[in-house]
């Protein structure tokens, strides 16, 4: 008879906190993703984000693309998505997105993968239990060439906030 | 008219927008899980606060939270008829604020705020900057966000 393995289990925890982070520091994010035609015409939908171009093949074709062109706001999501384990899984929420640029369309089946640098991290003033942290991010398309941009930060809970404080 | 620009709107192409025009966007949106949930999946974005009820419920939120890039998306969606719709292509997106927590059941609305104008390096379309701002059924403003668009020119686009 089988027996009950949760007092056996090793939890495999995910996520970093404040003290894991470092400026300079580099993550290649893991997974990388396909965007597929469905991925962004439901985005598009679901988000009512009405401009032919993400949704009308012949609109998009007529105006020089080659297909659909994939919702810019999907590609950012997909990039910030790809790099939410390695910075800001556990640690608290998303404070501000700065100075991103959409670099050049994407199209369906395009595969995108993540990078980003920590660039800033510091203590809350407010509130000393937890950092911010700043990443550059940048998104890559499957020829290696950026298709987005941009900087984020984050609130980031300390692991040992009476020691940092 | 011509063929293309039957497609969209006829009052929103690059003349019709002069900084300090400020819309209030007519849709609002619900956000539920097919929004949150799905979207967060759909991107891979891990942090489980956005589908986990039973993990959530056990922290000072009680309930899970829409992942702030699904609220700000909603809102550059619900404005994206009005100042989007000739646009030729989205440049870029700046200062975006989350401000409030969204949870399911929260409805978000949207205005737009026009920050500049100005030529782009092609003649058929000029550089908007919207300012877009979200708020929730309470009147709260839950995100802001700028985003640089390419608009199709009027003179250019208008008969094709």
């Amino acid at each position: 008879m089988t027996s009950d393995p949760r007092p056996r289990a090793t939890l495999w925890p995910k996520g970093r906190l404040y003290e894991d982070f470092h400026v300079g520091q580099t993550f290649d994010h893991h997974w990388g993703r396909t965007i597929l035609e469905g991925d962004t015409t439901l985005f598009t939908t679901l988000t009512l984000s009405f401009n032919p171009l993400y949704f009308n093949r012949a609109y998009a074709l007529a105006h020089g693309h080659p297909d659909i062109v994939v919702n810019p706001q999907l590609v950012f999501n997909v990039v910030l998505g790809l790099s939410v384990e390695d910075c800001s899984e556990i640690g608290g929420p998303f404070l501000g997105v700065f100075d991103l640029t959409y670099d050049r369309p994407v199209y369906p089946g395009a595969t995108l993968t993540a990078r980003s640098t920590t660039t800033e991290t510091r203590i809350s003033e407010s509130n000393p239990a937890n950092g911010i942290v700043t990443w550059r991010t940048e998104g890559f398309n499957e020829a290696g060439e950026r298709v987005v941009g941009f900087r984020r930060s984050n609130l980031v809970r300390l692991r040992n906030p009476k020691r940092a404080a | 008219m011509g063929e293309l620009s039957k497609l969209t709107g006829k009052n929103n192409y690059f003349e019709d927008f002069a900084v300090g025009l400020v819309i209030r966007h007519a849709r609002g949106k619900t956000v539920t899980p097919l929004e949150n949930v799905l979207i967060t999946n759909m991107v891979m974005n891990t942090a489980q606060g956005h589908f986990n009820e039973h993990a959530m419920a056990a922290t000072p939120f009680g309930t899970i939270i829409s992942y702030g890039g699904v609220n700000f998306s909603l809102v550059l969606g619900l404005a994206c008829q009005d100042c989007c719709e000739n646009a030729l292509a989205e440049l870029g997106l700046d200062n975006i604020r989350l401000t409030k927590s969204v949870t399911h059941g929260d409805t978000l609305y949207a205005y737009s705020e026009v920050l500049e104008t100005g030529d782009a390096d092609r003649d058929d379309a000029g550089i908007v900057v919207f300012r877009h701002y979200g708020y929730n059924q309470r009147d709260e403003q839950v995100a802001q966000v700028d985003r640089r668009v390419l608009l199709k020119r009027k003179s250019h686009w208008a008969d094709r």
